[in-house]
């Protein structure tokens, strides 16, 4: 028990030195990254081809409490004017209806997107070995809780506040019915966290969160304070404070692995599967929930794209990264082409599939058909003719008998799912690249819509053999289905996806769907 | 008016725009149904906001217990193995979605809580320099006790931290996704904790190394942390079942070792050096454990999976058969780590074999109470304690 003399000397000093003192979080934080040691078992439980570098650091720079008392910050502000200010002024029932429809689906997406976030960086915490980019890991896995709840919060508020709470209140439920669930899954889902780690992180860093919640967080709070909504904008701009963070982890991921020789082998062609996957799904989707589930629009869905997407991510931002050798994706160029007709020809089956929504959809308006045709030339006689016809056929009528999937099947217009990426897709009506490819593996059929889908699935077909609706539903009746998974509304007969949002137009019910006898059929059986 | 809208206008503020809106809207709601997620069974007599914002969050197919959704994973893993699977863990549930955190926590709280306590940590910091209590430390316990030892503490706190990064992957529900993510936070936290007593000693007393390459050294190659670096580096990486993870570090390890080591060591022995700065950081870990029992005990007791309606006696057997696995590793831990007795001088009713004992018997009594018997675990509370008091050099 002796003393050192320096410690006696300090000791002594004390005495005279009582200055109040304190510690911050960049004071503990430097030490972070000796924090760990080498044992013999050190190893991720997810292997990934690449070797993530020993000595990566975060850019953040948080240590547990710090991230609390800033994200608490942020809360009490977004939080205080939910349940405050727009409480008072009534802001949940000042929206207008065709985007209280829009945001059923995009906060409820959002979220699922959120939520297999907190997974995926779990995972990449485990991956990495430097304490530092776990540190970053970790820190998203909170925020993307976080995120998880502030969308699902979106949700709750509309249920409470909104005019029409159906689907807003059951969308973990409901959303597993239609045709854009598993393409959602696919993009958001699994293609986060079933993989390689590294590609997992290239999936939701570098392509989800830096390229794709610009146009998905950012651009959507535009389109939603056109349209009425502060809700949107109070939450999700919220939320992209913190993706600023994820995307950091994201080129530290590239960073930390850019000295592998693995990344200068793998990296382009992960980069690329990823993109083209992401905007296999986000760039018809976005697009038509912001220009087909808006009344009043910000800009045509192809401008913003080229600015965020083409611009500001395949450019800039990937340029930054051209040092360690990152390339942009060879399938830049076949999206670019997507962004202008995909998502009319995704609208187009939405509204033939309509009763497996948890939204209301709507029509276009002869006013939003100009606005159409002014932006998208060809527009009408490719689209808004058939909408013509539809309406003429009384498609929002419940009277009528007339589901727009019967004049698909009357045309010989079959709809396929895209194995890959699970969207649907149209040949015959596609004004997009659409073309369909057919293959047989495993005993069964699979469709396809483009070459670079085409291409993962025949390196890797064990990963996407997921079955899609027309297979799970074979047979099966319409309004049966609909029933059994739940996409009624309280009174247990009416509908919760409509054809229409007019207040004064009459609401499908079960009974309607049920009269027209339509039965699911797989075209793939046809072929 | 035209739907194009010009720049910077808002629906809600701008009158024209806003009267095309309202104009829209019907009178009366479409629905009545107001509750959000109303199909969820909610853990007490109303549906709570935690629950509201959390359950359902997993989409995971019927086939794994609880999910809603159907049909297969939309891209697997190379080779086919599903994104989530029944087959990562041992265990059992009719519905992975039925735990709740008792505290309710979903980030909001979690994070507001964390906050106040890392406001309250400056302000108590400031505090105690400000009056000098740094002055009653005694600088034996100081430089060689909290240094070495708490500091090597630190490696434990953050090799347990990590044996959360798998389960947060891995697990099959979203509430126990939640709470194992925050658990695992917590676990993080006290490691940085420790290391910024060490800081804030070190601007106090200078010559106090806030370095952790001493603690490092002694948590690698010391032997007082030989059978606690074991045990940690098996939860950490060599164990795949994301239950057994929570399993053998929350309830078995930690329990045992590290209520050990916080509580009936520092916590208790700090107080006769003078050292009343180590026993506030303690204490922070201590409101974390009670926390993380809470959830711990409904994972696996309470509505959890001991008690699963019909997994529960197959569940029961094999936490019985992880506890016999990590017993005996957490009771070569803590028989190491009574090593450290040897260092101290023998203080009547603190550091005597007596004293040492009746701790370890605090200890094991309480963790048969609040664990063990709730999986009809039987040991031998005399036998282990005897084992571990060999320790005591």
């Amino acid at each position: 028990m002796s003393i050192s003399a320096a410690t006696k000397a300090a000791t002594d000093a004390l005495a005279a030195n009582r200055a109040p003192v304190s510690v911050n979080a960049q004071e503990v934080h430097r030490w972070l990254q000796s924090f760990t040691w080498d044992f013999e078992k050190n190893r991720t439980k997810y292997p990934t081809k690449y070797k993530m570098a020993n000595e990566t650091k975060e850019q953040f720079k948080l240590i547990a409490k710090e991230y609390a008392r800033m994200e608490s910050v942020k809360d009490e502000r977004q939080f205080g004017s939910l349940q405050d200010v727009l409480t008072r002024v009534d802001a949940g029932n000042r929206v207008h209806p065709k985007w209280n429809e829009t945001m059923k689906v995009v906060s409820n997406f959002l979220e699922v997107g959120e939520y297999n976030a907190i997974a995926a960086t779990g995972m990449l915490w485990d991956s990495a070995s430097a304490p530092e980019q776990k540190n970053g890991y970790l820190a998203q896995v909170l925020d993307e809780i976080r995120h998880t709840n502030q969308c699902g919060y979106v949700n709750y508020y509309f249920t409470k506040h909104g005019q029409d709470p159906a689907g807003h209140n059951d969308a973990r439920r409901t959303r597993t019915i239609g045709p854009l669930w598993k393409g959602m899954k696919r993009v958001f889902s699994d293609g986060f966290i079933s993989g390689d780690a590294v590609e997992c992180s290239i999936n939701l860093q570098l392509v989800g969160e830096a390229c794709f919640t610009n146009p998905l967080i950012v651009a959507v709070t535009e389109w939603a304070a056109a349209n009425g909504d502060e809700i949107t904008p109070t939450v999700f701009l919220s939320i992209e404070t913190d993706e600023l963070r994820h995307m950091a982890n994201g080129y530290q991921t590239v960073v930390s692995i850019a000295n592998d020789e693995a990344a200068s082998k793998y990296l382009n062609t992960d980069l690329n599967n990823a993109f083209w996957t992401q905007q296999k799904y986000f760039t018809p989707v976005l697009g038509m929930a912001f220009e087909y589930g808006s009344h009043f629009k910000v800009e045509p869905w192809v401008k913003t794209w080229n600015r965020w997407v083409y611009e500001d991510w395949g450019g800039i931002w990937i340029g930054r990264l051209g040092k360690y050798g990152v390339e942009s994706p060879r399938s830049l160029r076949d999206a670019k082409k997507d962004a202008y007709w995909a998502h009319h020809d995704l609208f187009l089956i939405a509204y033939a599939l309509w009763p497996t929504g948890f939204f209301r959809l709507t029509l276009p308006t002869a006013q939003e058909a100009e606005w159409f045709e002014a932006n998208y030339p060809g527009w009408y006689d490719h689209y808004g003719k058939i909408y013509d016809e539809w309406r003429a056929r009384g498609c929002e009528d419940p009277a009528s008998g007339f589901l727009p999937l019967q004049w698909f099947m009357e045309n010989n217009h079959q709809i396929y799912i895209d194995r890959v990426s699970q969207v649907p897709f149209c040949p015959t009506l596609s004004k997009g690249a659409s073309t369909l490819r057919v293959h047989e593996w495993n005993g069964k059929k699979h469709s396809f819509s483009d070459e670079w889908g085409e291409r993962q699935w025949l390196t890797e077909p064990e990963r996407y053999e997921c079955q899609n609706i027309w297979e799970q539903y074979e047979g099966r009746e319409l309004s049966e289905v609909i029933a059994e998974l739940h996409g009624v509304r309280s009174d247990g007969k009416t509908l919760i996806a409509q054809p229409h949002t007019n207040k004064d137009g009459k609401l499908w019910t079960l009974d309607d769907l049920k009269r027209i006898d339509c039965v699911f059929k797989d075209p793939l059986k046809a072929l | 008016m035209s739907i194009q809208i010009q720049q910077g206008k808002r629906g809600l503020t701008d009158p024209d725009t806003a009267r095309v809106i309202l104009d829209a809207i019907p009178a009366e709601a479409l629905d009545s149904q107001r509750k959000m997620n109303y199909f969820v069974k909610p853990r007490g007599r109303r549906l709570s906001e935690y629950e509201v914002l959390t359950v359902y969050a997993q989409p995971t197919p019927d086939w794994i217990p609880g999910g809603l959704d159907w049909g297969d994973w939309t891209q697997k893993f190379h080779g086919g193995r599903p994104s989530w699977g029944n087959e990562t863990t041992e265990l059992h549930s009719t519905d992975w979605h039925k735990h709740r955190d008792p505290a309710k926590r979903w980030h909001a709280p979690y994070v507001k809580d964390k906050a106040e306590e890392w406001r309250y940590t400056d302000r108590f910091l400031l505090a105690y320099s400000e009056e000098g209590q740094v002055r009653s430390i005694d600088p034996f316990w100081r430089d060689e006790i909290l240094n070495l030892y708490l500091g090597a503490y630190i490696f434990n706190e953050y090799g347990l931290f990590n044996a959360h990064s798998a389960p947060s992957r891995d697990t099959l529900g979203d509430t126990l996704r939640f709470s194992i993510a925050m658990i695992g936070f917590d676990k993080v936290d006290n490691a940085q904790m420790f290391q910024m007593e060490r800081v804030f000693l070190s601007k106090l007393a200078p010559g106090f190394p806030e370095s952790t390459d001493a603690p490092k050294a002694e948590w690698t190659k010391g032997s007082i942390f030989k059978g606690a670096r074991e045990a940690v580096q098996d939860i950490w990486q060599a164990t795949y079942d994301w239950n057994e993870s929570i399993w053998s570090a929350h309830i078995v390890y930690d329990a045992l070792f590290g209520q050990f080591v916080r509580r009936e060591f520092f916590l208790r022995v700090a107080s006769h050096f003078g050292d009343t700065l180590t026993p506030f950081f303690i204490n922070q870990t201590q409101l974390y454990f009670s926390q993380t029992k809470g959830i711990t005990s409904d994972i696996f007791f309470e509505e959890g999976l001991a008690n699963d309606a019909e997994f529960g006696d197959y569940n029961r057997r094999i936490l019985r058969a992880w506890t016999d696995k990590w017993l005996p590793r957490t009771t070569r831990a803590l028989q190491d780590f009574l090593g450290i007795y040897a260092k101290l001088p023998v203080i009547a009713g603190v550091t005597d074999k007596v004293s040492v004992e009746q701790a370890l018997n605090r200890v094991f009594d309480d963790w048969k109470i609040d664990f063990a018997d709730k999986v009809s675990y039987k040991f031998d509370k005399a036998a282990i304690i005897k084992t571990v008091l060999q320790g005591m050099k």
